[in-house]
């Protein structure tokens, strides 16, 4: 396992990794910049002035409200569903051998690995099918399919670096199945499930593919941004949209990071 | 220890039964999941599947349900050859420049990183990815335009004269640097770059020291050393990182409408067929293609390893 | 492996059989809107408002003040009816009659063009309207009241029914960017379709912009009528085989100059902004814009012609909130809205009482957007295989062809 032993690395190797940090981060510097370019329209560098007047436009504006709270309550969904289903299929994955396991791993990846336009007009073309119209519940299946990966791929490892001998002792002590999965297991998951949820939101409240595909009328924030994405007059009203998104995705993904440090380090 | 007697409640018994009877405990476990998994979401591939067998008709651009394979037949006309290819050639340059661009970065990261700085630059390389992959698409846009920054950069540098070369290179170039591949070609390395350091990341992290110090002691040179030892152990997270690239890349419907010049890609294609055709079974006619490259690709990469590090 | 091939061949199988059986007809719920006795218009009194109505539109149609406060029309219809306007774009007709098709109930009305609305009409997706039920119906410009794209008669009785509301209308501009052309307006559409040097001295070559609807063929067309007599075109819309493959000709030449193909007006504002392009075939809404940060921006008519659009409001069949549809069809031809509308997008008002006594539009406006003209506009229509006669003679090439025959020449084939 590699692990820190005090030697440095060259500086070519440096100040390459430095170069791709920078690369990553120039263009989102730039976004929060012309948040504040008094430009409504065409956007010039360098930005002529700077105010603050597109937070309160964008803050009054009623449709972004309802965009946010109809993808707070999406994600919300769809993360409980993930939460669910993904640890019920760890539980069932980890240890015990059956016929089709390997199969059950490889399925929960496709969701995420597929295109996003895949599973987007698969969904589609099943609704049709089915006759279910549009609406926030479509939604959420759609987000929870690809979100179970998440919480499946945390919940895993954490069972994989929890000691089988746990949940025996406990049934020695003469604990019921049920008990030791209260009062053991559970506390153990604690920590991955929420870092999965944490993670499996964040994905769902950014997703715009497949919520093109499956949405109908309705707005998630990601399609409230495209629809505007080019509208002048408005422009720095998506830049200030963007960094509502960042603020409120930053803190719950630092907190996932932290929890699941551990499981990083041993190369689990 | 003598276990006090303790009354059997309901709760006792059924964990007493699963405990029995493991098999139908996993049956439990797995029944939710299957059912999602197996109908919504594979129901859907199948669905989507049999939709591609369907046509739409002509005047009134219904879907016409009666079984034909007119509408698989139609990949193959030119044009639609053409817009396959194109996705997947851009998918895979796109594929190898993130990897490219990912390993100096992941291999600081894996290697010489303290364990606090490890957690920084994890956060530094995943914040991208929650912060509106549309708003950082448009502000590529807003860096290659004519009046953008990189044009201010290049003149004040006098580079400008690298720009036009570039725009007069066949394929890659264009009109302008918005209206050219070159454009959309770096969106999508940016977009997708996080994709790959992670899994880079954590294939390097299994590398053991072991093997680079046995590896110097016995008088290689560093770059023997990458080479032979370091790039073939971190082969499956270069992979794993490849199949995000690249499968989103085939997927994308938004970047090749802001960049380029209006030349279909894979996703817009599907886009247009479902939202402006109105021929879904065309759409899922492409999309399979996108499936099977994506399914063909994921058994391929299964046997190295790959999902390890996923 | 082996069993995951085991089960992709049974999924197939399974996929395969369900294909086989799925030619159902009476597809009520599934999602795709197809009625089942359109013919009669469904509303006879228009009642309490159900708190909403849902409207997809040309973006810059429905406006509530968003892009530029002086124009909004829809704030006050709220709050005298109390529906909550919501509002969908489209960038192309064909995204229209797929997203009412689509819709699954969610949609009510569409300002559909002419080559939506007979699409809508035949396929049973609207619902005739009645528009006794409209006061303002008597006030629509006499041109538009029975016009064939919109009255059509389904059930064979001698008179046709009234399959929506007229809105606007208004034609294709050919937009350009005055810095570049130095005062020598482009009078001919040569400047987007053949290779030409530019009044600033450089090639048209990557500069150009079209539209990326198929029926930008007919734009093609109209060129050709007049600059390649032979090929006899009359009627732009209706064109035989010869004809069609002499425009997709034409359209391919032009595949070389253009640098971007347009589809949401926005980003075309955008571009030319950016200087990344510098004429077009455009609308006057982008014009508008583009005119109101930088005077620069100007347009022309061409002297061979130009393609218009006259679009009505329609209802879906199964539209959710019928009564708010009613009373936004009535408001819709209010004359402020009708003269604020035509301001804003360089449009003629179906209400012609709108021409007069409206700051925004001024007295002018309606003569400048093109009220003379409009025998000479040829309006959007869809291309059918009959050529719109009852000769059996004359065969066309019908619509799904040219989209398809579109895609691919912007596909570069």
């Amino acid at each position: 396992m590699a692990r820190w032993t005090g030697d440095r690395a060259g500086s070519g190797l440096r100040l390459a990794a430095f170069g791709v940090v920078v690369f990553l981060y120039f263009p989102l510097a730039l976004i929060i910049l012309y948040a504040f370019n008094t430009q409504s329209a065409l956007f010039t560098f360098p930005p002529p002035g700077l105010t603050t007047r597109w937070f309160e436009v964008a803050l009054s504006n009623p449709s972004l409200w309802a965009a946010l709270r109809l993808s707070v309550t999406v994600a919300t969904i769809a993360t409980v569903i993930a939460l669910v289903i993904g640890s019920l299929l760890a539980a069932a994955v980890y240890r015990t051998r059956f016929f089709g396991r390997e199969a059950i791993s490889f399925v929960v990846l496709l969701p995420i690995a597929l295109p996003g336009i895949v599973t987007g007009i698969a969904l589609r073309s099943s609704f049709a099918i089915a006759g279910v119209p549009f609406s926030t519940w479509t939604l959420a299946v759609a987000h929870a399919t690809f979100c179970i990966v998440i919480v499946y791929n945390n919940v895993v490892a954490r069972f994989r670096r929890m000691s089988p001998n746990i949940t025996e002792a406990s049934a020695d002590l003469g604990a019921t199945g049920w008990q030791t999965f209260r009062h053991v297991v559970l506390p153990n998951l604690a920590t991955a499930l929420l870092a999965g949820g944490i993670l499996a939101f964040a994905l769902s409240f950014d997703e715009v593919v497949v919520t093109t595909f499956t949405a109908g009328n309705q707005q998630t924030v990601p399609i409230w941004i495209f629809e505007r994405l080019f509208r002048p007059r408005q422009r720095p009203v998506t830049n200030v949209a963007a960094i509502l998104v960042i603020v409120l995705t930053f803190v719950p993904v630092l907190i996932a990071q932290l929890l699941t440090r551990e499981e990083r380090q041993t190369g689990s | 220890m003598q276990m006090t007697a303790r009354r059997r409640g309901p709760a006792a018994r059924i964990s007493g039964f699963f405990h029995r009877h493991p098999w139908s405990k996993l049956t439990l476990l797995l029944l939710p999941g299957l059912l999602w998994l197996g109908v919504i979401y594979l129901g859907s591939l199948v669905s989507m599947l049999i939709y591609g067998f369907w046509s739409q008709e002509e005047f009134t651009g219904l879907i016409a349900r009666d079984f034909t394979l007119g509408t698989y037949g139609k990949l193959l006309e030119p044009a639609h050859r053409d817009i396959i290819i194109r996705t997947f050639v851009m998918a895979a340059a796109v594929s190898v420049a993130c990897a490219v661009l990912a390993f100096p970065l992941a291999y600081y990261m894996a290697r010489y990183a303290t364990s606090r700085m490890k957690t920084v630059l994890y956060l530094v390389v995943i914040m991208p990815l929650w912060s509106s992959y549309l708003v950082r698409a448009l502000a590529w846009r807003q860096i290659l335009t004519n009046e953008g920054i990189m044009n201010w950069g290049l003149e004040r540098l006098g580079l400008e004269g690298v720009v036009r070369a570039i725009l007069q290179t066949p394929i890659i170039g264009g009109p302008s640097v918005i209206q050219s591949y070159f454009a959309l070609f770096i969106a999508f390395v940016y977009l997708w770059l996080p994709f790959m350091i992670l899994p880079v990341e954590a294939a390097l992290e299994r590398v053991p020291r072991s093997y680079l110090e046995a590896s110097s002691d016995l008088g290689a040179r560093p770059w023997f050393t990458f080479r032979r030892i370091v790039l073939p152990l971190a082969k499956p997270g270069l992979i794993a990182g490849s199949i995000f690239t690249f499968s989103l890349t085939l997927g994308d419907f938004i970047l090749p409408s802001i960049f380029g010049q209006s030349q279909l890609f894979l996703g817009q294609e599907v886009f247009q067929q479902v939202g402006v055709i109105g021929n879904t079974p065309l759409a899922a006619a492409f999309t399979l293609v996108a499936m099977i490259i994506m399914v063909g690709y994921l058994l391929v990469s299964r046997r190295t390893g790959a999902f390890e590090t996923l | 492996m082996k069993k995951l091939s085991r089960w992709l061949v049974a999924f197939s199988t399974l996929a395969l059989i369900a294909a086989g059986c799925g030619g159902d007809e009476g597809e009520d719920g599934d999602g795709t809107a197809v009625p089942t006795d359109p013919d009669e218009a469904r509303v006879t009194e228009v009642g309490d408002g159900e708190g909403e109505v849902s409207i997809i539109s040309w973006a810059g149609y429905i406006e509530r003040g968003d892009t530029d406060p002086a124009f909004d029309w829809v704030t006050q219809f709220e709050a005298d009816t109390g529906c909550a306007v919501t509002n969908k774009t489209a960038n192309t007709s064909d995204e229209m009659v797929a997203l009412m098709q689509e819709g699954g109930g969610q949609y009510d009305l569409v300002t559909a063009s002419g080559d939506a609305s007979l699409r809508l009409i035949e396929s049973g997706t609207v619902q005739p309207v009645n528009v006794d039920l409209i006061e303002s119906y008597d006030l629509v410009d006499p041109n538009l009241t029975d016009a064939p794209w919109h009255t059509v008669d389904t059930d064979d009785d001698g008179t046709g029914e009234h399959y929506g509301v007229p809105y606007q209308w208004g034609y294709n501009v050919l937009m350009y960017n005055d810095a570049i052309f130095q005062g020598e307006a482009p009078t001919s559409w040569n400047v987007v379709f053949e290779e030409t040097t530019l009044p600033d001295g450089e090639s048209n070559q990557g500069r150009v912009q079209a539209y990326d609807g198929a029926i930008y063929i007919a734009d093609a067309a109209v060129y050709l009528r007049a600059h390649n007599p032979e090929l006899g075109i009359t009627d732009p819309y209706a064109l035989n085989r010869d004809q069609f493959d002499a425009a997709l000709d034409l359209l391919r030449q032009q595949r070389e100059l253009v640098g971007r193909y347009w589809h949401d007006a926005f980003v075309q504002i955008d571009d030319f902004g950016n200087g990344e392009a510098v004429a077009s075939s455009s609308w006057p809404f982008q014009r508008n814009v583009l005119a109101a940060e930088n005077p620069d921006f100007k347009s022309s008519t061409p002297e061979e012609g130009v393609t218009g659009w006259a679009d009505t409001t329609m209802m879906h069949t199964d539209a959710p909130h019928p009564n708010c549809a009613y009373m936004w069809m009535e408001w819709s031809l209010n004359e402020k809205l009708q003269g604020d509308l035509a301001a804003w997008f360089g449009t003629v008002p179906a209400n012609l009482a709108a021409c007069e006594g409206n700051e925004l539009l001024t007295d002018e406006g309606c003569a400048t957007n093109g009220l003379g003209d409009f025998d000479q506009i040829e309006f959007w229509r869809t291309p059918q295989a009959d050529c719109f006669d009852d000769d059996e003679a004359t065969e066309c090439v019908p619509y799904l062809e040219w989209v398809t025959q579109y895609v691919a020449v912007i596909g570069g084939r």
